[in-house]
């Protein structure tokens, strides 16, 4: 209920609670990193500026620890981020000193939750550039986030013959749901196909799009590609056939600066664990008039106006599609993390993070018969900070494994949950390393050493 | 629930083998220890359905690699003389070999002398489920009816872990093979250096293989044409071959077969209620055998320290199953064309986690 108005003690945001509450010590981390958000965000180190990774690496205690004997080189931030300490403050301060159920109470503790809530939600309209925060609704993660588009707008939207158009490239979380929905309704899903830059082919994007498409479900920058997609140009081509345009910014949001109202889409989601916030969390972003033609998805608490025994009216969102208790301190978290990442600037974040991406690229794709997928970077090809890659005859799970085991280096082996996207390939799996801003060319350097000593361990035996 | 374990390859930090689906939550340890963060399902990258849960290892104690083959952790594991003789030889020899760099080149050494499949053989029934790779394993019998095995993989570790049950496992007996338990995966030391992911590929491997000695054997069964066929092993019986079967046999069944016991009435239950696969194999069976007398006893609680029985029963233990049929349905068939039939109509549970059945299958006229 936003309209309250109640007298209370202004908390402006999560971290100066913690501090002010908290009797123990922790560093105040987020705080220094903020004075020291004009030092150079250059991945090497010299006398007079420290780069950006080893600037915030104190933040990331879990950083700091060895796996099976060896360092830890943590290069999966792709699959879930690390927090900083100031997240983790912020969960627990709001569990320690002012957790209450929010929107329904009365007293002192859960005007508080309320008010932080609400703050959060704020905060992430404000991170994307939304024009409201009500446009901004909280879901467990990206993956249900897309699922109430589908169900709510798809089921409500698409006729039989309509046409969703997604590329072989994107993550089962946005290929399922319309898969799911398309076969209730008699849609038609088209799948972009990849171009020899192996990228999804752009002008096949814009040939398929016609008077049939309703729906273009993209991802913003791939998470095994590490390509991006125009997505503004593929908004314009959408609308002028009133088609919509729902953007999977898992691997965009927590990386770059991304801006809605520049995007213009209609959709847009992201997941908190990707970007330094806690697990059990995300968002979707959609435009306020859609939202408000949508109908509910989970039905429960908090989303109704009035409720009787045979029917019961809805509440406005974006209440409409938060059904029962949120989770309201992971909520908080996200808004500490985003005050967090906003403290460094996402530009900073972005530029570091692309010039250690470049380095990764080098240097990985300097070593024998390493095939690394996505487009080659260049001066107008800006690949995300990951290398999904396969060495010739060996296959990743035993990379993986082995890297883990004696060299400390965690990376991922598998599909990375784009199945058709490896069949398309040609491979079962694949490995993937990914960056993100606490990683340094030291952990590049360490991950290349390794996975060398890797392949020559396993190729010493066939 | 899980104890630190100090081992002399990870020095002070705590490994956690999460190898039931529900996987720990955090777990807060003095600031000393560190903890790895157990995978989340979502994030173990594989094409798995199923995760076979290792119950005795979930109870957290992980043996160092030096432990003796009788560790004082697992006192109920099978014993190592159970075992093959290759295959206990193969777990001695991982035994005396301490470092985990060293086992791998043990594991890789194995795979690279498997003999590789042909790739005709390369098909869906003979892939193993739950490996984040391709493994495949074909079985098939030599002239002593004994099983064996071929397998490959695309991955290197696995087609090490597929070597070791090939060569321990080839040119045994079906039962020797059928008695093995994937207990023996944890005295090879090996668990603490794979995933658990792999780890469970592991045990769905064994499975498959047992599941085809099985198959092999059934399926020879069904092939041999004289009703004294000796059918000896320790899940299926028939009554021509109780009398010279192993002791194991249990004396329940051999009662049945020399005597008629026609006194139990149709509860057919020795004290055990029979729960729900047991209420839908005496309704199957009613249903299409009309029988004169049905006896469905439920002797899981026998073989309830047989670890296949806790992985794979999925529901409440009820795996092993005795019945004695009387039924019209039997006239004029042979003792093999009897348990077939059987068999056949217990499909659904055969493949949901009914492990074995013993059975005694007459018509009015034998009784």
């Amino acid at each position: 209920m936003e309209g309250v108005a109640m007298k209370l003690p202004s908390f402006p945001n999560a971290v100066s609670i913690g501090h002010r509450s908290f009797s123990r010590v922790r560093r105040s981390s987020s705080l220094s990193v903020c004075s020291a958000a004009s030092s150079s965000a250059t991945i090497s180190t010299d006398s007079e500026s420290v780069s950006l990774g080893h600037r915030v690496r104190n933040d990331f205690r879990i950083l700091h620890q060895e796996v099976n004997g060896s360092k830890l080189v943590y290069l999966d931030s792709a699959a879930t981020s690390q927090k900083p300490a100031a997240v983790l403050d912020a969960l627990q301060n709001y569990y320690e000193f002012y957790n209450s159920n929010v929107h329904r109470g009365i007293h002192y503790l859960s005007a508080k939750a309320t008010d932080e809530f609400e703050l959060a939600r704020k905060k992430v309209a404000r991170f994307i550039n939304a024009s409201d925060s009500r446009e901004i609704v909280f879901t467990r993660n990206a993956t249900e986030a897309i699922n109430l588009v589908a169900y709510s707008w798809g089921l409500s939207n698409l006729k039989p013959g309509d046409e969703v158009i997604l590329t072989v490239a994107e993550h089962h979380s946005c290929i399922v749901p319309w898969q799911i929905v398309s076969q209730k309704t008699g849609a038609v899903l088209k799948f972009v196909t990849l171009n020899e830059d192996e990228v999804p082919d752009i002008e096949k994007l814009r040939e398929m799009i016609s008077p049939k498409t309703k729906l273009v479900a993209v991802h913003h920058v791939s998470n095994v590609l590490a390509s991006s997609l125009p997505i503004e140009e593929i908004v314009v081509w959408a609308h002028n056939v009133g088609a919509k345009v729902l953007v999977d910014a898992c691997q965009s949001v927590p990386h770059m600066v991304v801006d809605v109202q520049k995007l213009n889409a209609d959709f847009l989601v992201a997941s908190s664990h990707k970007m330094c916030g806690p697990t059990g969390i995300g968002f979707l972003y959609g435009k306020s008039d859609l939202l408000h033609s949508m109908p509910p998805f989970l039905g429960g608490g908090e989303m109704i106006s009035d409720v009787f025994l045979d029917h019961s009216t809805y509440a406005e969102p974006p209440s409409r599609f938060e059904a029962g208790t949120p989770a309201i301190g992971e909520a908080i978290a996200l808004g500490a993390a985003v005050d967090y990442l906003s403290g460094i600037g996402m530009p900073k974040i972005h530029e570091y993070e692309v010039e250690l991406g470049r380095y990764l690229y080098e240097k990985l794709s300097s070593l024998p018969d390493v095939r690394i997928y996505g487009p080659r970077p260049s001066e107008s090809v800006h690949r995300g900070a990951l290398c999904s890659f396969n060495v010739e005859g060996l296959h990743p799970t035993d990379l993986a494994t082995f890297l883990d085991q004696q060299h400390g280096v965690a990376i991922r082996s598998g599909h990375h949950c784009a199945q058709p996207l490896h069949r398309y390939l040609g491979v079962n799996a694949s490995a993937r390393a990914s960056l993100y801003f606490y990683n340094t060319k030291e952990d590049v350097d360490s991950f290349i050493v390794a996975l060398a000593d890797t392949v020559s361990f396993f190729n010493s035996f066939k | 629930m899980a104890a630190a374990m100090s081992s002399s390859c990870c020095a002070s930090s705590l490994r956690l083998i999460p190898f039931k689906r529900t996987l720990f939550s955090s777990i807060h340890y003095p600031s000393k220890t560190l903890t790895l963060r157990p995978l989340k399902p979502s994030e173990i990258p594989s094409f798995r359905r199923t995760i076979i849960t290792f119950q005795k290892i979930s109870t957290g104690i992980v043996p160092p690699p030096s432990a003796s083959s009788s560790p004082s952790s697992s006192g109920d594991l099978q014993p190592i003389e159970e075992l093959p003789p290759k295959l206990q030889e193969i777990v001695k020899l991982f035994q005396s070999v301490q470092e985990p760099k060293a086992k791998y080149e043990q594991l890789l050494f194995y795979g690279k002398n498997l003999k590789p499949l042909d790739s005709q053989f390369k098909t869906r029934e003979n892939k193993v489920e739950g490996c984040v790779s391709q493994v495949w394993v074909r079985a098939f019998f030599d002239e002593q009816r004994n099983v064996v095995y071929e397998a490959d993989s695309d991955s290197l570790l696995t087609k090490g872990l597929a070597a070791l049950l090939v060569q321990g496992l080839s040119g045994r007996p079906v039962p020797e093979i059928l008695r093995i338990s994937p207990d023996f995966a944890l005295l090879l030391g090996l668990q603490q250096s794979l995933t658990p992911s792999r780890s469970n590929g592991f045990l769905n491997m064994l499975k498959l293989m047992q599941k085809k000695a099985l198959h092999l054997e059934v399926k020879g069964v069904e092939d041999s044409t004289s009703e004294s066929s000796f059918v000896s092993t320790p899940e299926i019986k028939d009554e021509a071959s109780v009398p010279e079967v192993d002791s194991e046999s249990k004396p329940g069944l051999v009662e049945d077969l020399g005597t008629e016991k026609i006194d139990d009435s149709d509860s057919g239950s020795n004290g055990v209620a029979l729960g729900s696969r047991g209420m839908r194999i005496r309704e199957r069976l009613e249903k299409e055998l009309n029988p004169v007398e049905l006896e469905v006893e439920d002797v899981s609680y026998q073989h309830a320290g047989h670890a296949a029985v806790r992985g794979s029963a999925g529901d409440d233990g009820e795996t092993h199953f005795n019945l004695r049929i009387v039924s019209d349905a039997f006239q004029g068939k042979s003792l093999v064309k009897r348990h077939r039939l059987i068999y056949d109509l217990l499909q659904e549970e055969l493949k949901s986690g009914l492990h074995a059945l013993s059975i005694v299958a007459k018509t009015p006229a034998e009784v």
